[in-house]
């Protein structure tokens, strides 16, 4: 009879959701792969088998080369920032204090911008003549190039994506917060611990698993990005902004190169297996400790 | 020593100003967006160099390109993607929570496992399938279709992922109390996940919103008809080839963002208030 | 972390046979069709019949035209669908490509023809013809061949002219460029007018062109100095970049900048605003902005464009045209709107009336530019674009490759404007679309 209710259970509330991601997530996915095998002559519509030619002929391009770097590199810087960014003001936000909630509200308020209309108007905060250098120039600080200049571009992407995002991850991490019971700390307190090892030693451990999620979200997230590139620097200057996400984009949506671009597609899911696998390993790790 | 009092307003206040400093850049993009949108569009670049206070005030505000809006297509837009996202809401809250109560709180083989294909599914960017996944719904009919609108919405592995580890966090002693009581699977969901979990609903509901709302390449693959289409795409339309009436544009968006803003706004009291309040402990 | 790895190779078994079956009906492009004229035989005028038109216009744009056509056939209705511009191309390729007959007719920007014919989303009308080599001045006939057969029928052209800023000039001492194409400036002039402009702080900067990253624009700069269109080959899918013509211009180019005579950081039609603010003097734009810049306060004049000192006069040229959809199941009605639409000097008329742009209808043109003097700042303008149209146009260059082209110059132009040094830069561009041409091979 248990045996029984429980499978009446999963297929009502479970199979539904998983048929649902296996068809419109998994399937194409798959189908994605083996498209990546093959090379279509855009004439004739024959395809070809090719084997991991695709792969090999994105390897050995230095501009992909380059666009893995970059791709890298900024999952290295993005998501630290982001998360470490969203604490900070999780921590400043979590009780309240006069104004607090509205004050609040304006952070995340960004997240409700459509993504293209963020980009226009972070295209006007960074002309030479925009927003920013305006700024700069009041405070009698020299002008910058921003999304002109190799080596600040991909930094000012980031920044962009953090303005959107960190309110929204922010009032994830202050519900995780806010579920830590008031008695620990109050225990914490009475043994005479300051407001900074209350947060190191009770915040935390246990912001463990809203922390964790956050993290994983917003890694994945930032794999995904691409808009930004497309509207504001196309993968410029020099490259210096390439990301894998835009370069898929780019091969399948204008240059209808579709064996490539799946090819691109996988490596991309290898590339985020790869950070998430990693993220909940350390954590696990941390939280043994 | 310092009365604790007197520390804490102090406290208070550096938090208030530290506050107020962020928030102020935060909104200033979003407030050179609005003020843009109360003067004409051949003005939106004239006051960014140099700056002035009439950068972020017009001198002579008008909601001319509000009322312009009513000639386009965005309204029609807002109204569709109201209806879409409160199908996608609503199918989605259904479908997801189901299935993180099912990972979290059922005992069965293969647990492991389809917590993997969940995932899994969210590490497949949705933009680089979007154009199989459409040709497969042409094939099955869903062309032009609400439906075909919003059931790549529906199944969200994200949502999936916070409603199971939230529903992780509740008690396994209270479920093992109500089913001895004789409650089966399907009453420990309505009974005690689903009350204890108005947090991570709302939390799921603005991750399903978003998405929604947001969409842009999805609904113009799947076809524009006056049902189906959407707000963002409305606002694209509004750029003819040669110019943009920027005026126009971010009045559109302003009327775009506000709704997620609303909802955000109103959701955010039942998202962050502690599972204390909310009746486990 | 083993356990995460073993669901998706099981499912990819799993989904391997089913995407098998799916990838079967996504695939489908046609082989060209045989240019069939439609049997006289039949009518289109008793029945009732629904034409789909889709193009990135707003939907006020197309009104008149096909309000003129339903009044010849009001059997027949035309549903319009506006799709974004930057997705147009993305849509063409999901909808047209596989074969979904729900649309008859749609526009095709010119340079995207090559690859559409020989992609099979395009209905040979070389039936057509004749009436098309008589309509149209003959680089909007042209343009629409690939593989000796005609794909579409030109709607809109376009030509390039340059804005000045009176009053700037006047502050600065500096004569007025001539209004003749015979005796127009050349760069070399340009650049010395402005530079003698900015230095008296008359204006913020010299000059600027609309479209300043894209081959449109750049295409007659690099022709006037030489080089061509840059695309070789009796395939068209060859390069020719480092050619003494090319790096002139681009050298001319990059200065123009880095002197200071052209401002970095705008780009797409965020250009035209500047020369309405009264930061440049001089501005390189199309018909379009005679409407625009008839709003604003500037006093401005019209000159041809520039070319280069003991170079050709090159300017660019090119617009949309519309096409049939293979899929089509209403080809004759559709050919009828197309002609109307094109070939017909009034319905062709029709389609300008609600923006600024020049019919390609030849007999049409000539009724429509003089119109364009209705401001007394354009005064010369409509001489100067016919001249142009006839004389000195250079179309884009047919390449089932152009998507890739553009593109990628596009983001090379970018550097090069901002300092990226040049061979290098070109070398890697070179690399880069001969890359993406391995599509084509």
């Amino acid at each position: 009879m248990k045996r029984k209710e429980l499978y009446w259970a999963l297929l009502v509330f479970l199979a539904p959701a998983v048929l649902a991601l296996v068809v419109m997530r998994i399937l194409p996915a798959a189908q994605a792969l083996i498209e990546s095998l093959f090379k279509t002559n855009v004439f004739s519509g024959e395809k070809t088998f090719v084997g991991v030619d695709n792969y090999v002929s994105l390897f050995e391009n230095p501009d992909f080369q380059n666009t893995i770097a970059v791709t890298i590199l900024f999952a290295f810087l993005v998501n630290p920032i982001q998360v470490f960014s969203a604490l900070l003001l999780a921590l400043l936000f979590v009780r309240a204090f006069p104004f607090s909630r509205l004050l609040r509200s304006l952070i995340i308020f960004p997240i409700a911008v459509p993504p293209a209309v963020a980009a226009v108007m972070w295209s006007a905060v960074y002309r030479p003549d925009g927003l920013a250098n305006g700024i700069l120039k009041s405070l009698g600080l020299s002008t910058q190039g921003f999304i002109l200049d190799e080596e600040q571009a991909l930094m000012a992407i980031i920044v962009m994506l953090s303005w959107i995002g960190v309110g929204y991850w922010m009032l994830f991490l202050i519900a995780g917060l806010n579920d830590i019971p008031d008695e620990i700390y109050e225990a914490a307190r009475i043994d005479g611990a300051g407001y900074i090892r209350q947060t190191v030693s009770v915040t935390m451990p246990l912001l463990g698993r809203p922390l964790s999620f956050v993290l994983v979200a917003t890694t994945i997230s930032n794999f995904l990005v691409f808009a930004p590139v497309l509207i504001l620097t196309r993968g410029g200057p020099v490259g210096s902004t390439s990301l894998l996400m835009y370069d898929i984009f780019l091969r399948a949506y204008s240059f209808g190169d579709i064996g490539r671009a799946n090819a691109g597609v996988f490596i991309l899911i290898l590339l985020m297996v790869t950070a998430v696998s990693l993220q909940f390993f350390l954590l696990r790790k941390g939280n043994q400790q | 020593m310092k009365s604790t009092k007197a520390r804490l307003s102090f406290g208070k206040a550096v938090k208030t100003l530290l506050a107020v400093l962020l928030a102020s850049i935060f909104m200033l993009p979003l407030l050179w967006v609005f003020s843009n949108s109360l003067r004409p569009g051949s003005e939106t670049f004239t006051w960014l160099d140099p700056i002035s206070w009439q950068t972020f005030f017009p001198a002579n505000p008008n909601f001319d390109n509000y009322l312009a809006l009513a000639d386009t297509s965005l309204g029609q837009g807002i109204l569709n993607s109201l209806w879409t996202t409160l199908l996608t809401l609503v199918f989605g809250l259904a479908l997801c929570s189901g299935a993180a109560y099912a990972l979290a709180a059922l005992e069965f083989r293969g647990r492991q496992l389809l917590f993997s294909v969940v995932i899994f599914s969210l590490l497949i960017p949705f933009d680089a399938i979007a154009i199989p996944l459409a040709s497969m719904f042409k094939g099955l009919g869903l062309q032009n279709t609400v439906a075909g609108l919003i059931l790549p919405g529906v199944a969200n592995g994200m949502a999936i992922f916070l409603l199971r580890t939230f529903f992780l966090g509740i008690p396994k002693e209270l479920v093992e109390a109500s089913r001895i009581d004789g409650l089966n699977w399907f009453g420990v969901f309505f009974r005690i996940y689903l009350p204890l979990s108005k947090p991570a609903l709302v939390g799921a509901s603005l991750i399903l919103f978003l998405f929604q709302w947001h969409a842009y390449i999805w609904p113009l693959l799947i076809g524009t008809g006056e049902r189906t289409l959407l707000g963002p795409i409305a606002l694209a339309n509004m750029k003819s080839q040669y110019a943009v009436d920027f005026g126009l544009v971010f009045a559109g968006s302003v009327l775009l963002s506000v709704i997620p803003l609303a909802l955000i706004l109103v959701g955010q009291k039942y998202f962050i208030q502690s599972s204390s309040t909310s009746g486990i402990k | 972390m083993k356990k995460l790895l073993k669901a998706p190779l099981q499912l990819a078994g799993l989904g391997l046979a089913s995407a098998l079956v799916l990838t079967g009906c996504a695939a489908s492009t046609t082989a060209p069709s045989q240019s069939a004229e439609p049997s006289a035989s039949e009518d289109i005028t008793s029945q009732p019949i629904e034409l789909a038109f889709m193009g990135p216009e707003t939907p006020e744009t197309f009104e008149p035209v096909i309000a003129g056509f339903t009044e010849l056939y009001p059997n027949i209705t035309i549903n319009y669908e506006q799709i974004p511009f930057d997705q147009l191309a993305t849509t063409i390729e999901q909808r047209i490509g596989s074969g979904d007959s729900a649309i008859d007719i749609y526009t095709v920007d010119q340079p995207w023809l090559a690859q559409y014919a020989a992609k099979g989303y395009l209905e040979d009308i070389s039936y057509l013809a004749a009436e098309a080599s008589s309509a149209m001045p003959s680089a909007m006939y042209d343009v629409n061949f690939y593989d000796e057969k005609m794909w579409a029928l030109s709607v809109w052209n376009s030509t390039q002219m340059m804005f000045y800023n009176k009053d700037m000039l006047d502050a600065a001492g500096v004569q007025y460029p001539s209004s003749s194409p015979d005796a127009r400036w050349t760069w070399e002039e340009i650049d010395a007018a402005s530079k003698i402009i900015v230095d008296s702080g008359s204006a913020q900067y010299g000059y600027l062109l609309e479209q300043v990253v894209n081959y449109y624009q750049f295409q007659a700069i690099a022709e006037s100095a030489g080089g061509g269109s840059g695309i070789t080959g009796s395939d068209m899918l060859s390069l020719d970049l480092t050619n003494a013509g090319w790096t002139k211009a681009l050298e001319w180019y990059q200065d123009s900048f880095a002197n200071g005579l052209q401002p970095t950081g705008v780009g797409g039609f965020d250009t035209g605003p500047m020369f309405s603010d009264k930061k440049l003097a001089f501005f390189i734009g199309g018909p379009w902005d005679i409407g625009i810049f008839g709003g604003n306060d500037v006093n401005w004049g019209v000159a041809p464009h520039p070319y280069f000192e003991g170079g050709e006069v090159a300017t660019p040229t090119g617009s949309w045209s519309w096409g049939l959809n293979p899929a089509s199941k209403n080809k004759t009605a559709a050919a009828e709107f197309l002609k109307y639409a094109t070939i017909n000097p009034v319905g062709n008329l029709k389609t300008t009336e609600a923006l600024t742009v020049i019919p390609a209808n030849e007999e049409a043109a000539g009724k429509y530019l003089p119109g364009l003097e209705s401001d007394p700042r354009s005064a010369g303008v409509s001489d100067i674009m016919l001249y142009e149209i006839q004389n000195t146009a250079r179309t884009r260059p047919t390449t089932v490759g152009y998507v890739q082209f553009d593109s990628l110059l596009s983001v090379a132009l970018e550097d090069i404007r901002n300092g990226a040094e040049i061979t290098s830069r070109i070398d890697v561009l070179t690399a880069a679309i001969d890359d993406a041409w391995e599509l084509f091979r």
